[in-house]
């Protein structure tokens, strides 16, 4: 009935109007190679602080449902994603659009899209909130092993070693640790330096690290010269029998994609990794993929949009984001002073249903744009980078700035710009990094309220079944990877050591 | 771009990184121990500077192990040519136009046209006709964005 309600204001004037907005130009920004979702959420969250927050979450919500589903224009005609989500779609979208069917495969890949996302709306609605009655019995040790396992998730999982990973997720949860602190009200890590004493703020870490670092980024690659395809509009609806054949495959990867999507911490990325190679695993001509398959497209699409709803789902939970962009929303709802976690239910349910609405109209929205404006959105891909890049530092100097109006926010974000740049540079995945800086404070007020409840005893941490469960999967995870590692160079060196086969 | 950083990068942040968290640790230092609690507010900090520094040991031995056999250290680097000159440029161009907003030299608006015209031909190798399109951009998104920003969205800008 709530839910009913939520969807029903969605259709009036300014929530419809930030939920359209939100959608296209999430579209926008995941159709233009460079520009990210996480970047355009985190530019965003100062202008949401004037809104209610119904309005703000529509918003960012759509926002976040539009970036995911516009990477693959780019992904298609460009062979480069436009969200690092859509990296999969490379694989058989460049190919097909190459061999002349570029309409077909966007077709096939906004198609899988719209049933990835509605799928993962149905979890959405139907596991949030069991989830979080769980969570509400949570104790504060149960609750700090849920958070030390989705750090070692989270870094196992990203980009490049698990060494960096966790180096990432570290750091980040360091730079959240200056400032004031909230259980004994002394200053720690401010060099005595007042202005230190507020600590630095998600913002303007957030711009730095999401949109500074990835301008630098941009204007290093400005050589980059991308093989283009044309555009043609030819195919880009499925047809009953290409609905028929894909059936199984859109419904699969869309469930993988969810489930991915709610591990805490882990993108879209992965959720279509994981779809892709279980779609090519299954597959009756693996052998096509990557050459243009159309299973590939639907798998890999269909996972990366469902990761939406999925990564909502902990979110709403349990106050743990499922992905970077969550991590933003998380920032977004604080912002409000709105606590995400178990108790969002409760304290703000106009809140969690607003979302869920948004995540269910943006799908319907971004299915309709995107079928019908892909033409004019393919041409957003030759948009000079050279007059985008600076204009978009701007609105960054502006973003930080609004927080608080304060230069200090500004440099904050510069320096953390030049910082995530070097630290993308060395291969250290960033997502991590914000995820640690979220997630830090709650992970040690939680750590000190179980040691003050049994005077000082970790013992509950290892005693109780679900913290002991959070920390023995915490441990198999962080193990698992190191003991692969070790497997294979064994091999290798054996290998290098066994005699040259004469054959 | 390759999947793998080169050694020296490596070998750079990590050494930065050890000595940000040598710092912290040293600071850390001076929080007291938690009088109400058991764990205070000091012991978290150290423990994950502590960490920090060890992983990046690890990191550190691992590239100085590539380097020494002569593995990778050309990788991350793409086929086309990386203009590290224009992302320096443009770094340092920022700052100035913080700078100036921060001293507050004249009105966002102007400042933010200079930032632009200058940023974009800078870029674009000061080429006349990119150069007016640059000035057209930077007078409308300055005198655009301090109208939009404080009268539209009612928020404030630096000098404004």
């Amino acid at each position: 009935m709530e839910l009913l309600q939520a969807i029903g204001t969605i259709f009036t004037p300014w929530p419809f109007f930030y939920m359209m907005i939100g959608t296209v130009l999430g579209i926008t920004v995941g159709a233009i190679p460079g520009l990210t979702g996480a970047m355009l959420i985190a530019l965003t969250l100062p202008l949401t602080y004037y809104m209610t927050p119904i309005n703000a979450v529509i918003l960012l919500v759509s926002m976040y449902v539009g970036a995911i589903s516009g990477g693959l224009i780019t992904a298609t005609l460009l062979r480069m994603p436009g969200t690092p989500a859509a990296v999969m779609t490379t694989l058989d979208g460049y190919p097909m659009a190459r061999s002349g069917r570029p309409g077909r495969a966007l077709g096939l890949g906004i198609s899988a899209s719209f049933v990835g996302g509605m799928v993962s709306w149905v979890a959405l609605v139907l596991l949030a909130k069991p989830l979080s009655i769980i969570a509400t019995r949570f104790g504060p040790f149960d609750y700090f092993a849920l958070i030390l396992m989705a750090m070692v998730l989270i870094a196992s999982v990203s980009q490049g070693s698990l060494v960096k990973g966790l180096i990432s997720g570290l750091l980040g949860m360091l730079v959240s640790m200056p400032g004031v602190d909230p259980s004994t009200g002394m200053p720690r890590l401010t060099w005595d330096w007042y202005m230190l004493n507020g600590g630095l703020k998600l913002l303007p870490v957030l711009i730095g690290v999401f949109a500074v670092s990835q301008i630098i980024g941009d204007i290093l690659e400005l050589e980059r010269k991308a093989e283009r395809v044309a555009m043609s509009r030819s195919g880009i609806l499925m047809s009953l029998i290409d609905w028929k054949r894909q059936a199984f495959n859109l419904i699969r990867s869309s469930v993988i994609g969810t489930w991915v999507g709610i591990l805490p911490g882990v993108g879209a990325s992965i959720g279509s990794i994981m779809a892709y190679s279980t779609a090519k695993n299954m597959s009756k001509t693996p052998e096509k993929f990557g050459t243009g398959s159309e299973e590939g497209i639907v798998a890999s699409e269909a996972a990366n949009n469902a990761t939406v709803g999925g990564a909502l789902i902990p979110l709403i939970a349990m106050g743990i984001p499922g992905s970077v962009i969550d991590a933003i929303l998380i920032g977004a709802l604080m912002i409000h002073s709105i606590q995400p976690g178990p108790t969002l239910f409760i304290n703000n349910a106009d809140i969690v249903y607003a979302m869920m609405a948004a995540c269910l109209v943006a799908n319907i929205v971004m299915y309709l744009v995107m079928t019908g404006a892909v033409g004019f959105l393919a041409k957003l891909m030759y948009l000079p980078r050279t007059f985008m890049l600076p204009t978009i530092l701007v609105f960054c100097v502006i973003g930080a700035y609004a927080l608080d109006n304060t230069m200090l926010d500004v440099w904050v974000m510069m320096i953390f710009g030049v910082i995530g740049f070097f630290l993308e540079r060395a291969r250290i995945p960033l997502g991590p990094f914000v995820i640690g800086f979220v997630l830090a404070e709650l992970a040690e007020s939680k750590l000190r309220t179980g040691l003050m409840i049994t005077a000082g005893s970790y013992e509950p941490l290892f005693t109780e079944p679900m913290s002991a469960s959070f920390m023995a999967i915490a441990l198999v995870l962080l193990v698992w990877p190191i003991y692969g590692d070790w497997k294979r160079s064994r091999r290798a060196k054996a290998a290098a050591a066994a005699p040259p086969d004469d054959g | 771009m390759s999947e793998q950083s080169s050694p020296r990068t490596d070998i750079g942040v990590s050494l930065f990184l050890i000595v940000v968290c040598s710092l912290v640790l040293w600071e850390a230092r001076k929080i007291p121990p938690g009088v109400y609690e058991p764990l205070g507010s000091g012991p978290i900090p150290r423990a994950v500077a502590g960490l920090i520094i060890l992983l990046c040991l690890v990191v550190l031995v691992q590239a100085l192990r590539r380097m020494a056999r002569g593995e990778g250290v050309t990788t991350g680097e793409p086929e086309f040519p990386l203009r590290y000159l224009d992302a320096v440029g443009v770094v340092v161009v920022t700052l100035i136009y913080i700078l100036g907003l921060a001293l507050e030299l004249t009105s966002f608006a102007i400042l933010t046209t200079v930032f632009l015209t200058f940023t974009i031909g800078f870029l674009t190798r000061f080429r006349r006709r990119a150069l007016a399109v640059a000035l057209v951009l930077g007078l409308v998104m300055g005198f655009g964005c301090e109208y939009l920003f404080t009268q539209v969205f009612v928020v404030d800008l630096p000098t404004s």
